[in-house]
């Protein structure tokens, strides 16, 4: 299967909005006063932090219609939504803590937000230990679909709990307003558009790649002897 | 009688007469409590957060060891095939196996805790109280987690060495809230400053049954 | 009159390949069914199936009316099961095995009900020792009795004389007959034609998934059946 038009044109478009949302991120966005140009991270943080949630949630629902359906390819998307968001949980952590170890002075805190994408990656990552571990692709659905939907039901309680280890996190968005200027918020907007049409890429080549690789493994069987 | 409690007492009527699980867990959680001195300098007062956190990784380490095995006793000669040809709902059958553990937890607590108080100094002794409370409380949130995820990892090829890695992190919260209000008691502190989270705990609790209840028969049943 | 065991429809697949692909068949009270076929044809997922062991993908079973997907409890209490498992507790004696089972089954004096079945499979002087300590061949006859705890008015059968001593075969062989005298429905999975023929009132063939054949027993050659189980089979696999 070759990749169509429609998707090439899909491609270079995310990488259109990419080159944009990186131009303005270090262009166009002024530069923070007190911390300088360390916050043009920030852009980067808060829109991995918004696919991580997007993933999730996918991951979440996907195991709900699962279990209803049971139609493994729902298994498929939920497992590709697992990966990406644990990958985008990874870039979280890591531009956290580039930004934390100059203005924090320090590479980790224990704060709230830090603490549950800590989590997160924990439990997402035992997600990926638990797909290893099972051989018949059905059980391998269940048991996946039952995690995913246990692991984001657990993610109030575990920022709830985090808050525990006291809070040094920036609070740039209250309800009602924001502490930013509109020249960053245009950024801001524009960097999180970029991040989603990239998840949505990722997710849907994900998602085929993984269907292909069940097909050619179904395939592989039945030449091995009528299906059994 | 019901399937509920025909289950129960089937389980607890063999770990009474072969208290293997229960002996592992006590025997496990009196070392962990050992093990864990060495954290403490030499002749240095025990801060109460760091009495809370040793005796919690003990007890909560150690579950592991009962929490597996409630499962597992059902792999032999694929038992867990009979039960659910049996007319008992998957529902009593989450419910028993979360009772027994519950149970389990109770008795491996009743010999841990007080351990606990002979080696890090009975100066807590006066929030034996309201220990209980919090101990009941946290044993409902960890037996219906470890329940659930117990009975998906005697369904994979790993067995009990995968239940560890997949019960921890979801239950790190619990975890978490646990140590902090048994701190909060140890330093003498008043319900009201505390309450808010014992209402966390509850809520977890019946979530994570809830979750059990509901999904459980999908775990076991292909 | 409406059937004793309806079985609609039914289909299931594995891995995305069919396992059972639009099984449809109906059995009255007393009937006994042989179900042949080879490996991978369907028998055991049909069987689990049937004892609820495995949901199905589409269609549906009743027993008596008892829909299985709907009330699964009352479906439930018909059944009796025995396959290579033995479903026993190791470290519970004989006697505690069958009663905790029959209590299950809200049988109404259970230790009673085990001690007759202890007596019935020749286990009684054993009944207070524990399964793990049991033979094989004891863990069978036990096996048979936990199938029979709750007189069950359809009994599934899965290859169950292979790897059965002699002894448990016979006392099998025996409860099997004496099922049928009380109109007892029961289905058998087996590889052997010979045996299946003996004990059947009707006989099926299942081959890639779907039930290829099913007649009744007396309609049927015992001398010319093995060539038309052959045919069927390599008609299935060439279609």
């Amino acid at each position: 299967m070759t990749s169509s038009l429609r998707e090439k044109i899909c491609i270079s478009l995310a990488g259109l909005l990419f080159m944009t949302a990186i131009y303005m991120v270090f262009v166009y966005a002024p530069t923070e006063r007190v911390m300088g140009p360390i916050q043009k991270i920030f852009y980067f943080h808060l829109s991995c932090a918004l696919v991580t949630f997007l993933s999730f949630f996918t991951a979440f629902v996907s195991a709900i219609v699962y279990l209803i359906k049971k139609d493994l390819k729902w298994d498929i998307l939920g497992a590709a939504s697992v990966e990406i968001g644990l990958v985008f949980t990874t870039l979280v952590l890591a531009t956290g803590m580039l930004w934390g170890r100059p203005v924090w002075n320090a590479w980790w805190t224990w704060d709230p937000r830090l603490t549950t994408s800590l989590i997160l990656w924990f439990i997402y990552g035992s997600y990926f230990i638990l797909r290893s571990s099972v051989d018949r692709q059905e059980k391998r659905a269940v048991f996946c679909a039952v995690l995913a939907i246990v692991g984001f039901v657990d993610v109030p309680i575990v920022f709830l709990s985090a808050r525990l280890w006291r809070t040094i996190h920036p609070v740039v968005i209250r309800a009602g307003s924001i502490d930013m200027a509109p020249a960053m918020i245009t950024t801001l907007i524009v960097a999180l558009i970029a991040f989603t049409c990239l998840w949505g890429l990722l997710l849907y080549q994900r998602t085929r790649t993984l269907t292909l690789a069940g097909r050619v493994r179904l395939l592989e069987r039945q030449l091995d002897g009528e299906g059994i | 009688m019901s399937g509920f409690w025909i289950l129960v007492r089937k389980d607890l009527h063999a770990e009474f007469r072969k208290p293997e699980a229960v002996i592992s867990m006590a025997f496990f959680g009196f070392l962990l409590l050992v093990i864990l001195n060495l954290a403490i300098p030499m002749g240095a007062e025990i801060s109460p957060e760091t009495g809370a956190g040793i005796l919690w990784v003990a007890i909560t380490f150690s579950s592991v060891l009962g929490l597996a095995r409630t499962m597992s006793r059902e792999k032999e000669n694929c038992c867990m095939d009979g039960l659910l040809l049996s007319p008992m709902s998957a529902e009593s059958l989450f419910g028993a196996k979360m009772a027994v553990n519950f149970t389990l937890m109770l008795m491996a607590e009743l010999s841990i805790i007080p351990l606990f108080f002979i080696l890090y100094g009975d100066t807590f002794f006066h929030s034996l109280p309201m220990l209980v409370l919090v101990v009941f409380l946290a044993n409902i949130g960890f037996a219906a987690t470890g329940t659930l995820f117990s009975a998906i990892t005697a369904g994979t090829n790993r067995n009990e060495a995968l239940l560890p890695l997949l019960f921890y992190p979801v239950v790190i919260p619990l975890i978490s809230i646990t140590v902090k209000v048994t701190a909060m008691i140890f330093q003498g502190a008043g319900p009201v400053e505390y309450s808010s989270w014992l209402y966390v705990m509850t809520a977890y609790g019946l979530i994570f049954s809830g979750l059990g209840f509901l999904l459980l028969d999908q775990v076991i049943r292909e | 009159m409406a059937d004793f065991l309806a079985v609609n429809n039914l289909g299931k697949e594995y891995e995305g390949r069919r396992a059972l692909h639009k099984v449809s068949f109906g059995l009255q009270q007393g009937d006994f069914l042989s179900l042949f076929g080879p490996n991978g044809a369907g028998k055991s997922t049909l069987l689990r199936i049937i004892s609820t062991l495995t949901s199905a993908g589409s269609g549906k079973v009743e027993i008596k009316g008892f829909d299985l997907a709907e009330e699964p409890e009352a479906f439930k209490m018909q059944l009796g099961v025995i396959s290579h498992q033995s479903l026993l507790y190791g470290h519970m004696t004989a006697r505690e095995n069958l009663i905790f089972y029959g209590s299950l089954y809200k049988v109404d004096d259970p230790e009673q009900r085990a001690e007759e079945l202890l007596r019935i499979v020749e286990l009684y002087p054993r009944r207070h020792s524990r399964v793990s300590r049991f033979s094989r061949g004891m863990c069978q006859r036990l096996s048979i009795a936990r199938a029979l705890v709750n007189d069950p008015s359809l009994l599934l059968l899965d290859e169950p004389f292979s790897g059965l001593d002699q002894y448990a075969s016979a006392i099998l062989t025996e409860q099997l007959g004496e099922l049928r005298s009380r109109a007892r429905t029961v289905i058998m999975v087996t590889h052997s034609l010979d045996r299946g023929l003996a004990a059947a009132t009707r006989v099926g063939i299942l081959a890639g998934g779907r039930l290829v054949y099913l007649e009744e027993r007396d309609t049927i050659d015992p001398s010319a059946f093995e060539g038309l189980y052959m045919e069927y089979v390599h008609g299935a696999r060439a279609a």
